[in-house]
């Protein structure tokens, strides 16, 4: 193995000032995540069955559809790693692949929340309407709004390696709107069981 | 380990569905809850390592996004079981 692979690469992948913003998000996400919890300590019953009204299985659904697409990010990350000033071209066509699953999973699951969405606010449901619904709505559309910015930097990325944009000198880009996915999904996989399962 | 990606992913769904299933239990109990809790971290640092890539990066980076998990997950815990 040669230095370069067996030594430990000093910065996260991708631009450093995505980390930053990763950081940031983390923090406020975190935040509202406490906020969540501590207020149904005081609130049980009120949190207990106003969760009865969410889905569980929508939540386990775009758990799944997250999870997945991270995966398929990943792959395409790989093939811009992998790339050479020979294959690049090819590199390319095979990470556009990987990234339009990816943005394919992203579109669904935006789907399924605007489907999820509509059945909360026809029931008459809204930000006042109780503290966990303040709090779901909040937490959710805020992250919505995330795949949402998320599936947009995977376009603009796939339309860059359909004309061949990247090569094995400069996919930083890739990898920044690859870890900016990725923190989307981290995000999920901590919302899923404390808005949906946990009671 | 050529598959890890792979083997990463099916954990992940597999302490998905876990999870989905418990879901379903009209009653959790403390120590269902703490089990889940726990496969959460580790789904979280599967992703922070595997799929951000993190694991090879020097820790001081590394660091930020565990550490931020652990905090989550044990103030949920707290709140959780810690009585009012």
């Amino acid at each position: 193995m040669s230095n370069h692979l067996s030594s430990r690469e000093k910065y996260p992948p991708g631009d450093f000032a995505i980390w930053i913003i990763i950081y940031v998000e983390l923090i406020t996400f975190g935040l509202l995540f406490l906020g969540y919890i501590f207020s149904r300590r005081a609130n049980v019953e009120l949190f207990n069955s106003s969760q009865l009204v969410v889905s569980q299985t929508s939540g386990f659904i775009n758990t799944f559809i997250l999870i997945t697409s991270s995966y398929f990010v990943v792959k395409a990350v790989q093939y811009m790693k992998n790339m050479t000033e020979q294959n690049y071209k090819e590199s390319n066509i095979k990470a556009s692949k990987w990234l339009l699953f990816a943005i394919m999973c992203g579109i669904t699951f935006l789907i399924i929340k605007i489907t999820e969405f509509s059945h909360i606010f026809g029931l008459g449901i809204h930000l006042s309407t109780n503290k966990f619904f303040m709090f779901y709505l909040f937490l959710t559309v805020f992250h919505f709004l995330h795949v949402l910015l998320g599936t947009g930097i995977l376009y603009i990325i796939y339309k860059k390696t359909k004309v061949y944009g990247y090569t094995a000198d400069d996919y930083k880009g890739f990898e920044t709107g690859a870890s900016y996915w990725h923190m989307v999904d981290l995000l999920w996989i901590v919302l899923f069981p404390l808005v949906y399962i946990i009671k | 380990m050529k598959r890890i990606l792979e083997y990463t992913w099916i954990i992940l769904v597999l302490l998905t569905i876990f999870a989905y299933l418990l879901g379903y239990m009209k009653y959790i109990n403390t120590s269902l809850i703490a089990l889940l809790l726990f496969t959460t971290l580790i789904k979280g640092e599967l992703v922070i390592d595997y799929f951000m890539g993190l694991k090879d990066v020097t820790f001081k980076y590394r660091v930020i996004p565990i550490a931020w998990l652990v905090f989550v997950i044990s103030s949920i815990a707290y709140a959780y079981y810690i009585p009012i």
